[in-house]
Parts: C-alpha cells; structure tokens; sequence
C-alpha cells in the first residue's frame, strides 16, 4: 500500500515537472533584464532607476514591466512554480516567507561587503528576511499609515484639525460633529488590516502574532478591546458600514468629498494629489490619533511595511542581477526613488527627497507628520503561514460586520484560524 | 364586423409589438448611455444624491487620465493581432479536422470527435495556469504568441465545421474524385468553398470571444504593453478602484473599435452568428 | 478490386489521420493534459509552488464537509434557474417580436445584439455603477434604496440580470434564424383554420423552433453552469456577500489564486465538469420528449 503510494506521488511530481528539465538555465547571460513592479505610480521611479543604471553599465538594459496587485501574484507564483521568475521583482511582506522559505529567492545578505545595511532601520531590515534570518532582497522602501482629513468639512463643522494629541476619543467626536454639521461622513472605519485594524490594535498594547510568531493574539484583553472599538466603528451613523465599501473605495469617498477622514498609507498620496487635482488645498495628513488608555505601550502606534527587490534563487551566482541589486540599495539609487514622491526610500536619510517630491504642488502637503510617525513604527504583520490564513481572517471579519457572527465569537474563530494555520505549517 | 374586429386586433397587436421592442431596445442602450454620461462626471458629481442625469459641467479630464493611465495604441494592436491569428487558426485547423470528422472514414473517428466534444464541457479556468507553464517553461510568456496560444485549436470550430460538411451531399466529394481529384484537392478546391458562410460565422464567432477573453491575457502577459483591451481594462479598474468616471472613460476607449467594426458590418455579425446555432 | 478498394480506404483514412491531427494534438496538449493534471491533482495534497504529495479522496471528503462548497454549488444552480429560463424565454419573445412585420427590423436587432460585441469587463463595470447602492442611478430611477449587491438576496439576481442583458440579443439571434425558416403557409393554413395567434404560437412556432431551442438551451446552461468572469467582476473580494453568491467556479478561483490550495481546487473543477456532463446527458435524454426533428 505505501508502495502504490509512494509510485503515485512519483508519478504526479513526474507529471508536473514534466518539461522542466527541457529548460535548466534560469538567469540569462545577457544583459536584457526584466523588472517586475505591481504599482503604476512607481513606473516612473524604476524607470529612473534603471535608465540611471544603463547609464552607468551600457551593456544592461532593464526593462521595467507593471501589473496590477492581484494579477502579480497570480502570476507570480505561476512563474515561480514553471521556474520562470523576473530577474528582478518587487517582493512584498504579506509573501516574502512563503517565497523565501520555499527556496525561490536569492539570497542577498552578503552582497556587500560595507557597512550599507547599517543605513537601513531594523524595520526595514526585518521586513527583508525569510524564517531563517537571512535577508532575500534589498530593501526598497518605508511606509507607514497615515490619517488624511478634509480641512472644509472640518472648518464647516467648527473642528480644529487633528494634531498629536488626539486620541481615539477626539476622532470619534470630530466624526460626530462632522456628521452632525455637514451631513457627511466623519472616520471611515473598513474591514482593512494594514490601513485599518492593525494600527488601533498595536496602539492599544495588543497584538496580531505573539513576538516568536507562534501564537496568535486575538485572545488578548488589549487587542481585543481595539477590535471591540474599531469594528464598532460602524454603528454610528457617521461612518458607512461594510456594504458602502463594498461598493465604495474609501478613497474614492474622500477625493469625492463623500467622507471627512480615512487611514492612508504614504505610498498613495502623491498619486492622489496628481489624480485630484481640485482637491489639492482642501485635504491634509496628519498623524495617526493614540489610544487613550493602552493597556501597555504608550498608545502610539502605525504599521510600517517596506518592500523590497528580489531575484531568483536561480541567480544567486549571476554577477548581472547580482550587481543591480546591489546597486540598488546603495544611496545614490535610493535618492533617486525617493525624489519621485511615490514611496520613501529605506536608505536613512533620504526622507528629505521624499518630502521635497511635494514640493511641486502649489498646496504644501504636511509630509513631514509621516516621517515623525516613524519613530514609534511598528513591523508589518507577517510569518510564513499568512498566506494561509489571510483570506480566511478576511471572511471571518466579514462576518462579524454583516452581524452573522458577535465580534466575540468572530474574533475567537479569527485565533483559532491563525493557530491552527501556525501548527499546520510547523507540521511541514 | 368580424374583419373589423380583426383587423382591430392586428393593430393591437402591432402597437404592443412596437411597445415592447422599443422599451426593450431602451434597456439595451441604457447602459451605454449611461457610460458616457458618467465619463463626462467629475468623480465629485458622479457620487452625488440624488444622482445628476446630465453633466452639470462637462469633464473631459477622465479621458486624460485613462489615455495615461493605458497604452491604449498598444492595447489595439495587441488585441488585434490576437484575434486575427486565433481567427486564422480557427478556420485551418477547424476546417480540416471538420471536413476529415464529416466525410472520410478511418480508424479512431468516434473516439477522436469525442474528444473534441467533451473538450466543450470544460470550464476554461483549469487551463490557466497548466498552459501558463508551459509557455514559462519555452520563455514565450509576454508575447503575441502566448496571447495566442490556447485558440491555437478551436473544438468548438471543428465541431460547427463538421456540421456544415455534413450538410453538404457526399456525391460532390465523390464526383471530383472520380475526376482524378486527390483527397486532399477534393478537399481544398470542391469542398472547402462550400462553406463559406460557415467560415464566415465562425470568423464573427472566434473575434467576439477572442475579444472577450480576460483571464489569460492578464495572466500570461502582465506587461502593460502586452495587454490586450480587456486585460487592459481590469488593470484599470486595479489602479482607479471606483472612480467609475475614468473606469467608464477606459471601457469607452476599449470598445469603440469593436463598435465601429459592428456597426460597418453589422448584418455580416448577426447573420455569422445566427448560423452558429446550426440546424 | 477488392485490393484496390483496400488501398483507397488506406489513403482515405491517412489524409484523414493527417487532417485531424493537428486539432487532435492541440486539444491533447492544451486542453487534455491540463485535463489530466487537474484529476492527478485533485487527488493530492498542493503545497507551496507546485510541490505535490498523493492524499487519496481526501479532498473530495473536505470538499463534501464544506458548507461553502454545498452553498456555491446550489448558487451555480441558482444561476443557473434564474438566468437559462428567464433568458431564452424573453430572447423567444424578442425573436418573436422581430420576426413580425416591424419597420427597423435591422435596427432593433443590431440594438438587441450590442452587449455581444463589448468587453465583459466593461460590462461588469457600467451595470456594478449603476447598481451602487448609494450613487446607483437604478435605486433613483426606481425610487427604491436597495443594496443591490452587497445584500445577500439581490446580490445573485443583480448578477443573474446582467447575464440575461448581456446574452439576450445572442440568443434571439438564434431563435430568430430559426423562425425565419419556418414556412409561412403553415400559418396561412392554421389561420384558415381558425386558429389564433396564442393556438399558433404552440402548435406550429414551438415544434418548428424546438431544435434550436434545444440548441440554445444547451449552450446557455454550459455557460451558465461555468460562469465566473461576471461574478468576479461584479462582486469584490471584500464584499460580505461572497458566501451567497459565489459559483462553483469563483470558489475554485478563490481556493486556487488565493488561498494556494490547487489540489482542493481541483476537486471543486472536476465536481463541476460531472455536474454539467450529468445536467448535459439528462438534457440530451429529455430532448426526445420536445424536441420535434420531423420537420
């Protein structure tokens, strides 16, 4: 019987893997290199960066290539099982493990022999490792989530703007007196992690996964009482509910001057100014409002991911790929990204590029709140079982909002998922 | 009287007749309408309570953001070339196979034209990723090729094709080859004309689904200029979420070609396709 | 003779060979092996990348003890009952209606005909619009306040209304080539008869139509049973209304693409190729009782 077995599973590798063999080589010899980007924002950026590094080398040339977020992983993991990655792609913290730990990226830890990683924050760094503390890509970016407002509907509704020193109390208040005074929506609160719950949860001293990544937090008083409050959110009338954003992109609320507040990651703002421009002058960014009575912590908190460039496992040895990437990471080719305005580099240092980007517009922009937020960051959640559990956290959530489960019900299921996600990949 | 009250009813009849396919033809347009008006909206008006009907002010800024948004040039030219080989394709093999399936004996017949009918119950899904592979496995993803590939064959082509063979009499094939016509001149110079309305309805038939075909342009070629109109199209919708003013603005640029095409040919689309239904 | 008829039936039957072969090795390799994979794999547990370890039925086990499977099943149904029925009953009407003597015949037929020449995701995207429960011009125009796709009982019928929209000129088209073929004096003799329009329209239009009805019928019902495309466009991934309107296909998508669970997935693929070969063979069985091939 284990026989029959064992002669199945060989067949079925056999079957999959069929003409793999037909095609060894991954990384090619030439200096034709393909660069793999989801965000359209950003073309512009890596086009720079790779125009700026044909200057320099002649004989390579990068060819920059954008799809849209869903279809990039889709893609992604296809090219990944045919053994046809890029040679190089942006990698993101909500997959970098599974990819990392399935030996499908180089790995970069010792590309250089400085001290260029020293000009990396630990978040930065952190956000490039695979379970096994080894880095799998250079850094390419720092974000973190902020809070955008509508400065007429807070001037209309008599509110003075967020600052500093607002706590979740003064959020709820403002969208109240907002909603009261205008008619329009004050903070919209939807089923979002990294734009939404996450921030409340860590503000409050709670978390999502345990230190070690092996349990999962949403059995804590802290995270659960965050929980309790932003889904609670909702129910009051000046935030739309779950069905709205179905429907509606929060931001495409704001921009249409549909709602007063939303949480927004730096990433977006200077497409967004770009993209509305008759909104420019009437919208500001501010920090993220703190907890007013965290059960540990200071109740300051925003979640930072970063990205990063990553190539092959296939060329680990390929001197072309390799020396882009190492290029890439040095602060010449971070200043560069930086200046676009679309994300702020990882390199130390560069936050004044970034913050210069929106110079352009004629309304100054409060960028330098974002960077400030940088000082109590917190490293986007992450371990090798996410992918796992993501979809299904979301469904639960969902739950929850249409009233199908008690957030207290909801939220114990949401643990056990997670848990149960943890011990099954442990399991192998 | 009893002419009167006959005749009474044919009006009837023919006012009820003109009601319900001018009501009905009023909730085929709107839609369209309805895209056009909304791309003239500002993404402000466009979220308005109660909804405007008409553009209080006319917003051509949302043509701007698609146009830069989209390689639309690209997109036409790769949607294009897409159809046109699939279409070629479609017609070659299909009509081979057609005609071998509806006149020729051999061995394996059943068998084979079994397989190409079951090939029709599949969902086309399952064919992503698998064909995906093997084009990742020669290096032709992003290419005109790979947007090409899974209509490289065309069962539903062979199947349509055998039904127009069959309906024509065996004794022309028979009398050309007692001619001294070889099969495959019997074939290629009696039979092959014989079917030209067939080939025609399955050129319309292959354009209106190689147009419509999403999921695998979008996978196999993520390169913005290898997209095709449609995977285009959802790549739009990526980036705007829903500010439906520019999502509306791209999906007019995405079908105008196909709707000139359609009104110049108009009658040849709806006649190409009627006969695909068959007998 | 005899010999040479032999060597004409070889010939014949090597230009057949050569003349199916290349349709026969396509659909061998881009569709049969995909084919193949996908039953291999719903048999096997997928990890990560393509690594796959043999499992036995187990996936048909979870598959069966899922409620969402037995929920997307009935929905796939559900589509199905609310779009081939309606359909093709309203595309008959339209076919009837042109078949008439109208003025603008072209006209309206081209107008019936237009969603067939527009991209499916163009589609999606104007009728998701007007449907929006809060800026969606249909809510306005009815005077209503419905959440038409986020409410877990609207969400399929929205869904099954664009489906209907958008294959109605298709299938009149059919119906209505059909009905052209109908010989006239058929009518002229059953109006000497007496007989009226409504006795008319089942007596002769419905066995005279009833091939290409059972034709389209046919073809309907495999579409629909397969649909994806339109709910994956019209119903986000974040929206709470998934579990009640998610087919056997957006089910497979999702397991496969976004949860990485091919084998599963694959499970969910080969269920739905049985449930449309089960539905197609009771259609081909049934047939016999309506269809009317005489004439």
């Amino acid at each position: 019987m284990k026989n029959v077995k064992r002669t199945l599973t060989a067949l079925l590798a056999a079957g999959m893997t069929l003409s793999l063999a037909a095609c060894g080589g991954g990384g090619k010899a030439d200096g034709n290199l393909t660069m793999q980007i989801w965000d359209n924002s950003q073309r512009d950026a890596m086009q720079a960066l790779a125009d700026a590094y044909h200057e320099k080398n002649p004989d390579v040339t990068i060819e920059v290539q954008v799809t849209s977020w869903d279809e990039y992983w889709t893609k992604l993991e296809a090219a990944a099982g045919a053994g046809n990655l890029p040679d190089v792609f942006w990698m993101h913290t909500n997959y970098i493990l599974t990819y990392a730990d399935n030996g499908m990226l180089a790995d970069v830890t010792d590309i250089y022999d400085d001290d260029t990683y020293s000009h990396y924050s630990e978040v930065s760094i952190a956000n490039t490792m695979g379970s096994d503390g080894r880095m799998y890509g250079i850094p390419k970016d720092k974000d973190i989530v902020c809070l955008v407002y509508n400065k007429e509907m807070f001037d209309a509704a008599g509110v003075s703007y967020p600052d500093d020193t607002w706590t979740w109390d003064d959020l709820t208040a403002a969208s109240a007196q907002i909603y009261e005074k205008t008619g329009k929506y004050g903070y919209m609160a939807y089923a979002d992690d990294q734009l939404g719950y996450w921030n409340f949860v860590y503000q409050n001293g709670g978390y999502i996964l345990n230190d070690d990544k092996t349990a999962a937090g949403f059995d804590q008083p802290a995270t659960i009482e965050a929980m309790e409050f932003y889904i609670g959110l909702q129910d009051n009338d000046w935030c739309p509910d779950q069905k709205y954003f179905a429907e509606t992109a929060p931001g495409n609320a704001f921009f249409s001057e549909q709602g007063a507040m939303f949480l927004e990651g730096t990433w977006n703002l200077l497409s967004e100014m770009k993209n509305y421009p008759d909104m420019q002058g009437k919208w500001d960014v501010a920090v993220l409002p703190k907890a007013p009575n965290p059960v540990s912590g200071d109740g300051r908190a925003t979640i930072s991911n970063g990205l990063c460039y990553s190539t092959s496992a296939k060329n680990q040895d390929n001197a072309i790929v390799m020396d882009f990437l190492k290029w890439l990471g040095t602060e010449e080719a971070q200043q560069i990204h930086s200046s676009y305005g679309a994300a702020i580099s990882g390199y130390e240092g560069c936050e004044d590029e970034w913050v210069a980007a929106f110079d352009q517009f004629d309304y100054k922009l409060n960028v330098q709140a974002c960077i400030d937020m940088f000082d109590y960051s917190v490293q986007s959640v992450n371990d090798a079982t996410r992918p796992v559990w993501k979809s299904k956290v979301t469904d639960e959530l969902l739950k929850i909002y249409s009233g199908e489960l008690t957030v207290t019900d909801g939220l114990a299921s949401i643990n056990n998922i997670i848990n149960t996600a943890i011990a099954d990949g442990a399991a192998g | 009287m009893r002419t009167g009250s006959m005749q009474g009813s044919r009006r009837l009849f023919t006012v009820l007749t003109y009601f319900f396919l001018i009501a009905g033809s009023v909730l085929m347009v709107f839609p369209f309408l309805w895209m056009i008006l909304t791309s003239l909206k500002s993404l402000g008006e466009s979220m308005q309570i109660p909804p405007t009907f008409f553009p209080a002010v006319y917003y051509f800024n949302n043509f701007k953001d698609a146009l830069t948004s989209l390689p639309f040039g690209a997109l036409y030219i790769n949607t294009g070339i897409m159809v046109f080989f699939r279409v070629i394709c479609a017609i070659v093999f299909s009509s081979m196979a057609g005609y071998a399936f509806a006149k020729l004996r051999f061995k394996g017949k059943n068998v084979l034209f079994t397989l190409v009918l079951i090939q029709m119950m599949m969902p086309s899904q399952i064919f992503v990723i698998p064909q995906y592979e093997m084009l990742a496995k020669v290096g032709l993803t992003e290419s005109h090729f790979a947007l090409i590939f899974p209509g490289l064959v065309s069962a539903f082509g062979t199947f349509f094709l055998r039904q127009a063979y069959m309906g024509i009499p065996s004794e022309i094939g028979e009398a050309a080859y007692l001619d001294g016509c070889n099969q495959w001149q019997t074939f290629y110079k009696v039979m092959l004309p014989l079917t030209g309305t067939s080939i025609a309805a399955l050129t319309i038939f292959t354009a209106v689904f190689a147009y419509a075909d999403l999921m695998w342009p979008l996978v196999v070629n993520t390169d913005i200029n290898m997209m095709t109109l449609s995977s285009g199209l959802a790549t739009l919708k990526g980036q705007f979420m829903t500010n439906y003013p520019v999502l509306m603005a791209g999906s007019l640029f995405a079908m105008v070609p196909m709707l000139i095409l359609y009104l110049i040919f108009q009658r040849q689309f709806i006649e190409g396709i009627a006969l695909t239904g068959g007998k | 003779m005899s010999k040479q008829k032999t060597m004409v039936a070889k010939q014949e039957q090597r230009w057949a060979w050569l003349m199916v072969a290349p349709t026969i090795i396509g659909l061998l390799v881009l569709n049969y092996y995909p084919l193949i994979q996908t039953f291999l794999l719903s048999f096997s547990k997928t990890k990560t990348f393509g690594a796959v370890e043999f499992n036995g039925i187990q996936n048909y086990i979870d598959m069966f003890q899922m409620p969402e499977f037995w929920k997307a099943t009935w929905n796939t149904i559900l589509f199905c009952i609310l779009t081939v029925p309606v359909g093709i009953a309203l595309a008959l009407l339209v076919a009837i209606l042109l078949n008439a003597k109208v003025r603008f015949k072209g006209g309206f037929r081209a107008i019936y005909f237009l969603p067939m020449v527009c991209a499916p995701a163009a589609i999606a995207m104007v009728w998701r619009w007007m449907f929006n429960g809060e800026y969606g011009i249909i809510n306005s125009i009815l005077g209503v306040n419905i959440n038409w796709l986020t409410n877990p009982s609207t969400a399929i019928l929205a869904c099954a209304i664009v489906a209907i929209w958008s294959s109605i000129g298709y299938d009149a088209v059919l119906l209505l080539s059909g009905l052209q073929n109908i010989s006239k004096s058929y009518y002229e003799a059953a109006h000497l008869d007496g007989a009226g329009p409504i006795r008319q329209f089942f007596s002769i239009t419905l066995p005279m139509i009833s091939p290409t009805l059972f034709v389209t019928l046919i073809m309907r019902m495999m579409a629909s049973l397969k649909v994806y495309d339109l709910i994956y466009m019209m119903i986000d991934q974040s929206n709470p209304v998934i579990p009640n309107v998610q087919s056997l296909m957006y089910l497979f998508y999702r397991e496969a693409f976004v949860a990485g669970n091919k084998g599963f997935a694959s499970a969910i693929v080969i269920w739905t190729i049985l449930l449309i070969g089960i539905v197609t063979v009771v259609q081909f069985i049934g047939q016999k009782k309506w269809v009317n091939y005489d004439v």
